[in-house]
């Protein structure tokens, strides 16, 4: 037809008439919505953060490509390549565990609308991984690669061409490879059998790594050792695990990180076709991950229904309710319901527990005393970041809802109120979790930074309520609750949320550091309840101004919760 | 003299030049089905918003069951019901739970909730729907949810925003009747929707508005009369439909040229 960038006459494929003209379509739409963001201080203010979190990103990227780049000069300048893996390894684990640590901060679009639109499927899962490009594991993997060539390239510059093509293919493998997790995690917790059975898994998991720690180090004397004694124990240690460290070396050499580092490491010994072999494991490997991938996005494109379909029966319902007829009880209710069926708030809560593990292997209790006592409230600290989003932006998961908080005679504040009760129980209860797995990796801490660690909780909940409900107010985004992933957000609240935090975490530290510093570890305790007290005054300020502010605000807030990307 | 149900004095709402609400004066006496007319865009929505609490007027008053009304008359939310154009559905919960939610933020107790929620899942056919997903309900069902809700506390004045768009025959007729049950008993409806034929069976006064400005408001007889009585060679005695009084009052112009004009459509 007349007008119309038709296939049959200009050409299929990814990068057909069509497509092109879709991709155009597809960037003049985000330019257009980026431009338009423009109009409006908040939009200003969210150009910023957003500026302000890609050099954060860029920064952790350059530090680390920094890194592996010093770390790759060294093995090229002395032909070590056989540790070359190591720096593959380190690339791809960042690469694979960002998405985790940033899960509660990250901004991504969405490209299910897409899919009302004649769009190939070769065209959107294009567009998928190129939204990808703009994610922050992205950012700092791709420097890490850029380290790791610069700094080999420096010491060897006939290696140039071929470790370009290795590094390329591998940031490609990675690339892929989150995205296909993301997506079936996605999927899988989607429906609610499967999030149960993942659920029981993930704590599973969490919990028997937690027991790692004590396993591996039951037969250590935790007593002061001397560096004579430090290496002894080094020695009977490598002695007793250089056989499992040298069958896993023959191992990862098949898995993808190994075999980019064997292909680069033949390249460089001059073995190319060996070198060709394992780069077209390498690429088997992206190829894989590629179409697992693929499978998932094929399925979205579709138009899978991943929705709870039940028989038209009847049947009692099993529902969970908390009793009582008020108000705030029914808002509590509610908001159990809907936040344990909210992927991304769960998510956000589940994954830094993760993450304790990780910091907890960094210290361990033959470290030095002083970096084994920050060990545990940095563990808590940390595993509380899962609920940014909780706090920052609790009414995001209302949606068109919120419009009801605004039409029924219950006070907003009731609303709010009811969701600070359930988020500082939550915040509560995984804080103990986070203690507890902690002590279990770490041992049991002195009586007195226990004690710290409670009274800086007391402190820190009512901080981040406080500063939660103003920003919950003031910059809402929406929550989409079925994915994890694909969430448009708010990079100037995201930002603000880690500043407080940032705040909260270091006043306590400062506390901490100075009492134990002055040898009285026990005065840090009074000065952090009186620190609690008046955080708890400002939430209570806060709460009885959140009314005013809700009325006032009405209009944005209906109008930035109810709108479609 | 009897107090309205509704009243507005000179409500209107700017955005920023453009003024979306003008100056609009209107009442609704108590036990009125009342219609709310005009085409895309001429401020309906904003309207209903303004006069439920969703959006504060730049300026005029409203007055509910002879009172003042604002976002903070919690007392006079209790007699409101509302179907509002995004429904105000919470996707995450089931129907259920849902109105259960609803009965007890307008201040039911928890009994009477409960109770109040099975008659409605019953009488709305949602019965069955005891797992699904409010998210993964089809438009329809979601439009009987939210009337549902809307009704759950008994309100005194209920505000539909198209509420029967994407209903079945079967459960809109049902809704119907429920409605006029509850005009019978007193209640007061305000409703707005773009099916003209739905208001002519239902509301006995209709208010139309255009480009912001109220352009007619009375009984249907009376702007029936009205419009005859202005259209040469309209006959008193043919009776004009609602639509035909909507578009000789709204101005259909330019219709037939825009229609040429698309010569391209198959």
């Amino acid at each position: 037809m007349a007008g119309m960038t038709g296939e049959r006459s200009q050409g299929k494929g990814l990068l057909g008439a069509p497509a092109r003209a879709q991709y155009a379509a597809m960037a003049a739409m985000r330019w257009r919505v980026f431009i338009n963001g423009l109009h409006s201080i908040h939009g200003i203010l969210e150009l910023g953060a957003t500026g302000i979190a890609w050099m954060f990103y860029a920064f952790i990227g350059l530090g680390a490509g920094f890194g592996l780049g010093a770390g790759g000069y060294a093995m090229a300048l002395h032909a070590e390549w056989q540790f070359l893996p190591i720096l593959f390894w380190i690339t791809s684990i960042l690469w694979l565990t960002l998405p985790i640590v940033v899960a509660s901060y990250q901004e991504q679009s969405d490209l299910g609308i897409l899919l009302r639109f004649p769009v190939r499927f070769g065209s959107y899962f294009t567009l998928y991984l190129i939204s990808g490009l703009m994610e922050a594991s992205t950012i700092v993997g791709g420097l890490c690669c850029f380290g790791i060539w610069l700094g080999v390239v420096l010491a060897r510059p006939q290696m140039g061409a071929p470790l370009a093509l290795v590094l390329t293919i591998f940031a490609a493998f990675n690339l892929l490879l989150v995205r296909a997790i993301f997506a079936w995690i996605e999927r899988w917790l989607a429906q609610r059998k499967s999030r149960e059975i993942v659920g029981v898994v993930f704590m599973v998991l969490v919990l028997g790594a937690q027991f790692l720690n004590p396993a591996l180090y039951h037969h250590r004397d935790y007593g002061p050792v001397s560096r004579q004694q430090r290496r002894e124990q080094a020695g009977e240690t490598w002695a007793r695990y250089a056989p499992m460290l040298k069958s896993a070396y023959r191992v990862q050499q098949w898995l993808p990180a190994g075999s980019a580092a064997r292909a680069a490491q033949q390249s460089a010994e001059g073995r190319s076709a060996q070198g060709w072999a394992w780069l077209g494991l390498l690429g088997m490997w992206t190829l894989a991950a590629g179409g697992t991938l693929g499978l998932r996005l094929r399925a979205e494109y579709r138009g899978e229904n991943l929705g709870w379909a039940s028989a038209r029966t009847r049947a009692p319902e099993r529902t969970w309710t908390l009793g009582g007829s008020g108000a705030c009880t029914a808002a509590i209710e509610k908001e159990v319901h809907s936040l344990f069926r909210s992927l991304p708030l769960l998510w956000g809560m589940g994954a830094p527990l993760l993450l304790v593990l990780v910091l907890g292997g960094l210290f361990h209790p033959g470290a030095a005393l002083h970096s084994f006592s920050y060990a545990l409230p940095l563990c808590v600290a940390y595993a509380l970041l899962g609920f940014t989003q909780l706090f920052y932006n609790n009414l995001g998961a209302e949606g068109a809802g919120i419009q009801l908080l605004f039409l029924s005679p219950t006070p907003i504040r009731t609303v709010v109120l009811a969701k600070n009760l359930l988020h500082g129980a939550l915040f509560l209860v995984v804080a103990c979790a986070a203690v507890a797995l902690g002590c279990l990796r770490l041992g049991l801490p002195p009586a007195a930074l226990m004690a710290a660690l409670g009274a800086w909780l007391l402190f820190a909940l009512p901080c981040n309520l406080a500063a939660g409900n103003i920003l919950s107010l003031t910059m809402p985004c929406r929550i989409h609750p079925g994915r994890i992933g694909r969430q448009p957000g708010s990079q100037a609240n995201a930002l603000t949320a880690v500043l407080i935090q940032a705040g909260t975490l270091g006043i306590g530290a400062a506390v901490l550091s100075l009492c134990w510093a002055l040898d009285k570890p026990w005065w840090a305790i009074p000065i952090l309840l009186v620190l609690a007290a008046a955080a708890y005054f400002v939430w209570k300020r806060v709460l009885s101004h959140v009314e005013a502010m809700a009325l006032e605000r009405r209009d944005q807030l209906i109008t930035s919760l109810m709108k479609v990307q | 003299m009897e107090q309205a149900a509704i009243q507005t004095h000179g409500l209107t709402r700017r955005f920023g030049a453009l003024t979306a609400v003008d100056d609009v004066t209107m009442s609704v006496a108590p036990g009125q089905f009342f219609g709310f007319l005009g085409p895309n865009g001429a401020g309906k929505s904003t309207t209903i918003k303004m006069l439920t609490g969703l959006m504060e007027p730049s300026a005029g008053k409203i007055e509910i069951l002879g009172q003042p009304f604002g976002a903070g008359s919690l007392e006079l939310k209790r007699q409101i019901g509302v179907v509002p154009e995004g429904m105000a559905l919470l996707g995450r919960l089931t129907a259920r739970e849902y109105l259960r939610f609803v009965g007890r933020m307008y201040g039911l107790d928890s009994e009477t909730a409960s109770r109040r929620t099975e008659d409605l899942l019953e009488f709305m056919q949602l019965a069955g729907e005891h797992k699904k997903m409010v998210t993964d309900f089809s438009h329809g069902m979601q439009k009987k949810l939210a009337m549902a809700a809307a009704v759950i506390h008994g309100p005194k004045v209920l505000f539909l925003d198209e509420p029967f768009e994407g209903v079945d025959a079967i459960a809109a007729g049902m809704m119907k009747a429920m409605l006029l049950r509850m005009i019978g008993r007193g209640a007061t409806i305000f409703l707005t929707t773009h099916v003209l034929e739905i208001v002519e069976r239902l509301c006995s006064h209709v208010a139309i508005i255009s480009q912001g400005r109220l352009v007619a408001n009375g009984s249907i007889e009376e702007l029936r009369t009205g419009v005859a009585s202005r259209l040469p060679g309209t006959e008193m005695e043919q009776r004009l439909t609602l639509e035909e009084i909507f578009l000789a009052i709204v101005g259909a112009g330019g219709q037939e040229e825009m229609t040429q004009e698309l010569s391209w459509l198959a």
